[in-house]
């Protein structure tokens, strides 16, 4: 058989086993079985052994249940309403007041939680409400909330960066730093189209009327201050080579910890709950990781990523083709499959391709973050529509056309980091 | 009686993987005061001492592993593992109940061989006394006994939900979301 053939095979089967609901880890194992099975001759079970052995003892990946647990805590905590408090009095004198408030909670939670679906349920539950109370048109609260609240996968500490980062053995640190000024663009351009948009549909907006003094501002800003604290405590760590990304997790999990028993959010069932769903958040991305690990390891056996790398060398497609024609194919994988295993696959069967075009890794991960961004804007599986969902009763179609704005802005987003990359590369060069 | 030791024996496995967790926030917590102590140290004297925990990275990462296998079981319980639901979630009872039945079996069978070559590998690590690099080296039987057991819990969970699913009784996670709020 060519490989070719096999190659298609192994895709049919990949998909036929995603699609009947098989759980993606195991979807991910079976398709490496196969793939083994057909292609070598290597003890296929004392392979896979030793992978999800060897790649599930990890020092970088132990960062991973530390981000999601700080994640989870500050979650139970005030922080929501802290945030809608603290922000919007700033916001008075910006197009499009209050809708702003979305966008920044959503920027600064992003900083403390490496989700984007917990990033939109944490600051959606308290903003939806008040906004709709105010009068602001549903439709912009919505795409303003599920477009800011994919920042979460972005902005350090980031989940998915760090399961980039261990697929494809890049430096974790370096990529968080690299995730942060990419995250201030896409800030930029969401506020930025949400000021012109106000301008323009100055008719549909309420108007705020909170006068308040810069001493009553700095007052109602003042419990946000730890929260600033905490993040400028955990990137800055990483950044200036204090810490480690695992020893800032670490570190970030006990201030966590400290300022939900100062606000008195931290009880018993609170602590419980939090660490056991960061146990099971953290188990399902490291079972998927073990899954990838073996994939990849049975794809090197078969040789189908080096046949697809120099077949794409061979077509001898400029950089901006390439990556024209991947975004494609990601944001359609992106219509079907969540984040985590877009990008494990990638990690699988794409990177010596990627590798090949001469494209830095460091630079392609936050690329391939921006593009996974969308696909959690996007019907029929987008974890965000999910979760505004069922915030709002409103079915995903709609949350989605809201959010379509914001999809056409992370675009903007790609193509200026690929014309620009150093807004990728810059602040990691400097560590 | 039998339901009871089941549920059990998944939460124990969840909860002593919530422990190791635990465990690592405060071996990692201990290593960052020890360079602080070590970096006022050295201010004061001018000299630093190095203190570290010995061998801390490698039992941080034997305790990643035994967290995130001894989870295994009851993050699949508790509907945690992320699946595709666009098709099977919109199936009439009937072919839905058969395609939840295979997609068990298929988890089922590729659990049980991992969890037998995993055996193997414990086995073969016990035989020829390999140990883990290191300062404080300890064999690597022992820690890869959890990753072991995490397995063989979770095809426990399987063979349970295969014989629940032919009873007639609906998987353990159904309605228990996927859980978006922590993806």
């Amino acid at each position: 058989m060519s490989i070719a053939t096999l190659s298609i095979i192994l895709l049919v089967l990949l998909f036929a086993l995603l699609g009947s609901g098989l759980w993606v880890a195991f979807s991910l194992l079976g398709v490496g079985i196969a793939a083994m099975a057909m292609f070598s001759d290597a003890p296929l079970g004392l392979v896979m052994a030793t992978t999800l052995w060897g790649h599930s003892n990890s020092w970088a990946l132990a960062a991973l249940p530390l981000f999601i647990w700080m994640g989870e805590i500050l979650f139970r905590s005030r922080l929501s309403e802290d945030m809608f408090t603290g922000l919007s009095p700033w916001m008075n004198r910006l197009p499009g007041q209050l809708l702003h408030v979305n966008v920044f909670a959503c920027g600064i939670f992003a900083a403390v939680s490496g989700s984007s679906a917990a990033t939109a349920a944490t600051i959606g539950k308290l903003s939806i409400p008040e906004l709709s109370r105010r009068g602001y048109p549903e439709k912009m609260i919505l795409g303003t909330l599920a477009g800011s609240a994919t920042l979460g996968l972005l902005i350090p500490p980031s989940i998915i960066l760090i399961v980039y980062g261990v697929a494809t053995e890049q430096s974790i640190a370096r990529l968080f730093v690299a995730g942060v000024l990419p995250g201030v663009l896409l800030v930029s351009l969401f506020v930025g189209y949400v000021a012109i948009w106000a301008l323009i549909n100055r008719a549909t907006l309420p108007t705020e009327d909170i006068r308040a003094s810069l001493g009553e501002k700095l007052r109602r800003s003042r419990r946000l201050v730890p929260v600033i604290l905490l993040i400028v405590g955990v990137i800055g760590s990483i950044y200036t080579g204090i810490a480690s990304p695992t020893d800032a997790a670490a570190v970030g999990v006990v201030l966590a910890l400290l300022l939900s028993w100062r606000e008195g959010t931290l009880t018993r069932p609170s602590f419980v709950d939090g660490l056991m769903g960061a146990t099971v958040t953290s188990c399902m991305i490291a079972f998927i990781l073990a899954g990838a690990s073996f994939l990849t390891v049975a794809m090197g056996f078969t040789g189908i990523p080096r046949v697809l790398a120099e077949w794409i060398g061979s077509l001898g497609l400029s950089t901006f083709t390439l990556l024209a024609a991947l975004t494609v194919f990601f944001v359609i994988m992106g219509c079907f499959l969540d984040g985590i295993s877009v990008v494990v696959l990638t990690a699988s069967v794409i990177m010596p391709m990627v590798m090949q075009a001469g494209i830095d890794p460091l630079w392609f991960g936050i690329f391939l973050v921006i593009v996974v961004e969308m696909s959690q804007i996007t019907p029929p599986v987008g974890f965000n529509l999910f979760v505004l969902q069922s915030l709002t009763g409103r079915d995903i179609l709609r949350v989605a056309y809201a959010a379509l704005p914001f999809f056409f802005l992370m675009i903007a987003a790609l193509v200026i980091i690929v014309v620009f990359p150093g807004i990728v590369t810059y602040l990691p060069n400097q560590m | 009686m039998l339901r009871r030791s089941l549920d059990f024996i998944y939460r124990a496995a969840g909860g002593l993987a919530a422990f190791f967790i635990l465990a690592i926030v405060v071996l990692v917590f201990a290593q960052v005061g020890l360079n602080l102590a070590d970096k006022v140290w050295a201010a004061l004297t001018g000299r630093g001492v190095g203190w570290t925990i010995p061998s801390y990275a490698d039992f941080t990462g034997f305790f990643l592993a035994a967290s995130s296998f001894l989870a295994l079981a009851y993050a699949l319980r508790a509907g945690g593992h992320i699946r595709v639901t666009l098709l099977i979630g919109r199936l009439p009872k009937g072919p839905r109940r058969a395609l939840e039945l295979s997609v068990v079996v298929i988890s089922l069978a590729m659990s049980a061989y991992a969890t037998w070559y995993l055996g193997l590998l414990v086995l073969e690590s016990l035989e020829y006394g390999d140990r883990s690099p290191g300062m404080v080296s300890v064999p690597l039987w022992i820690v890869q006994m959890p990753v072991l057991v995490g397995l063989a819990i979770l095809t426990l969970a399987l063979i349970d939900e295969l014989f629940g699913l032919l009873a007639g009784q609906a998987p353990s996670w159904d309605g228990k979301g996927e859980n978006l709020l922590s993806e």
